[in-house]
């Protein structure tokens, strides 16, 4: 073999080791759980707040659950996006068809790394981008209130995604530049109304995901946040939903609390699209919690 | 005057009314698809103008007054009944509609959601109920019909 032969070879074996360095699964160990007794009345505001059932409850009759189907998290939901059909998994406490088998420290990296239990990664469909900036205990609180809720059994099909997104490896370089657990928005962290309305927006309430164009990487572009974009599920627009946004601008924080709480706007029209499901789930929460989102959303930098 | 004379006029005006009442009931047969669209704007921007005091008041922001309140809910009630006919094909889009496709590929499911919301309405108007706390639910319930219809019958535009 000749030498320069060699060389390419060399640094075709680099570079392969090194991508494959760099698009590992990163988790969290056991030793990154504090030391907290996880409580499932706490669990159903992170549950509520994270909008688990708007993907999770099976559709019924094709159409999304309502009442009490809601706690019935067996998947099934068909995600139609450029990059192919995700298929939304059953997260019901079912052990074999659920995660009623997880660990908690497996439940924590699905939630917060994007990691499954079989080491693979996550797509972003699942919005664990947000939850990594929830505190750890409280992901811990979700999961002791989805244990009690009721089992469903149904293994639901692996998504159908177009190459290369079928090439989940690959992700892992996607999370280096979009996974971590900084806030977004800079204030300071305390437990003032406005700093746990950042918690519920940025975290658990994953707000972003939808509020927040984004980039060519289809990550949530930060320098826009809250900016509103095109509609990641059809055809509109989601609304800009900072304080410069044409719908928000005008809105007081409790205008922007009561439409959470009722889902009429302060002109009395009411919620619609995809943002009906998202408002159902803010209602369970206390009011506390709509006014402490209300409060974050007028303090973001306003974006035109 | 001669009962002979009397019977063309009677004749006339009985006939009028007969056409007017035909013209009432068949409205959307005789409309354009804009006119059809035209029409169900306006319609709900009529329920729109209607919600703002009775929802002012379940917000606390306006003083409750049944008479208002009742006023809005006739106006619901009517526009309940009149709304669905302004739907035939091929007004499925175009002059900026927000009607969702599922309208015409779900004619009974739009017709049920339409027919809850005129139930609400009547109960609401049959209740009359004297105080803010007691009006709280009934008039939140007309409200939730107007949410679930939306939900699956409105689409979103810009």
């Amino acid at each position: 073999m000749s030498g320069w032969v060699r060389l390419l070879l060399a640094l075709v074996l680099i570079a392969a080791a090194a991508g494959w360095w760099l698009t590992r699964p990163v988790t969290l160990g056991p030793e990154d759980l504090p030391d907290h007794v996880p409580d499932p009345v706490a669990g159903e505001r992170q549950f509520w707040a994270g909008g688990c059932v708007s993907c999770h409850a099976s559709p019924v009759d094709g159409k999304r659950a309502r009442g009490d189907d809601k706690l019935l998290l067996g998947g099934g939901l068909e995600l139609d996006t450029p990059y192919g059909v995700f298929r939304v998994p059953n997260v019901s406490p079912h052990a074999a068809d659920g995660i009623g088998g997880w660990s908690m420290l497996e439940f924590v990296n699905a939630m917060q790394r994007g990691v499954a239990p079989d080491g693979r990664h996550y797509y972003p469909s699942f919005p664990y981008t947000s939850y990594a900036k929830m505190p750890v205990r409280d992901v811990m609180d979700l999961k002791a209130f989805i244990d009690t809720l009721p089992a469903v059994p149904g293994r639901i099909d692996e998504h159908s995604l177009g190459f290369p997104w079928s090439l989940r490896r690959g992700l892992g370089l996607w999370k280096r530049q979009y996974l971590d657990a900084e806030p977004v928005v800079g204030m300071p962290d305390d437990d003032s109304l406005v700093a746990r309305g950042r918690l519920l927006v940025e975290g658990a309430g994953h707000c972003g995901e939808c509020h927040t164009p984004r980039d060519r990487f289809g990550g949530m572009d930060r320098s826009r946040w809250l900016a509103g974009g095109p509609d990641p599920e059809g055809k509109g627009r989601v609304p800009n939903i900072t304080p410069a946004g044409e719908n928000l601008a005008d809105w007081s924080a409790s205008d922007i609390a009561y439409y959470l709480e009722s889902g009429f706007t302060p002109e009395f029209d009411t919620v619609g699209g995809t943002m009906v499901a998202v408002q159902e789930n803010m209602a369970q929460l206390d009011k506390a919690d709509r006014d402490a989102i209300a409060a974050y959303l007028k303090a973001v930098p306003a974006i035109d | 005057m001669s009962l002979r004379s009397i019977r063309l006029p009677l004749l006339c005006v009985s006939l009028s009314f007969a056409a007017l009442a035909l013209a009432a009931d068949e409205a959307a047969d005789f409309e354009t698809i804009d006119e059809s669209i035209d029409t169900r704007k306006a319609l709900m921007e009529d329920v729109g103008a209607a919600a703002k005091p009775v929802g002012l008041m379940l917000r606390g922001e306006q003083e409750y007054d049944w008479t208002v309140a009742l006023e809005s809910l006739r106006t619901w009630r009517d526009v309940g009944g009149e709304f669905g006919k302004h739907f035939p094909e091929g007004s499925e889009s175009g002059s900026g509609t927000e009607a969702a496709p599922a309208i015409w590929e779900d004619r009974a499911g739009f017709e049920a959601a339409l027919t809850e919301w005129q139930e609400a309405t009547s109960s609401a108007i049959a209740a009359a109920p004297e105080t803010l706390d007691d009006a709280r639910p009934i008039l939140g319930a007309v409200f939730n019909t107007c949410k679930d219809c939306h939900d699956g019958y409105r689409i979103e535009t810009d």
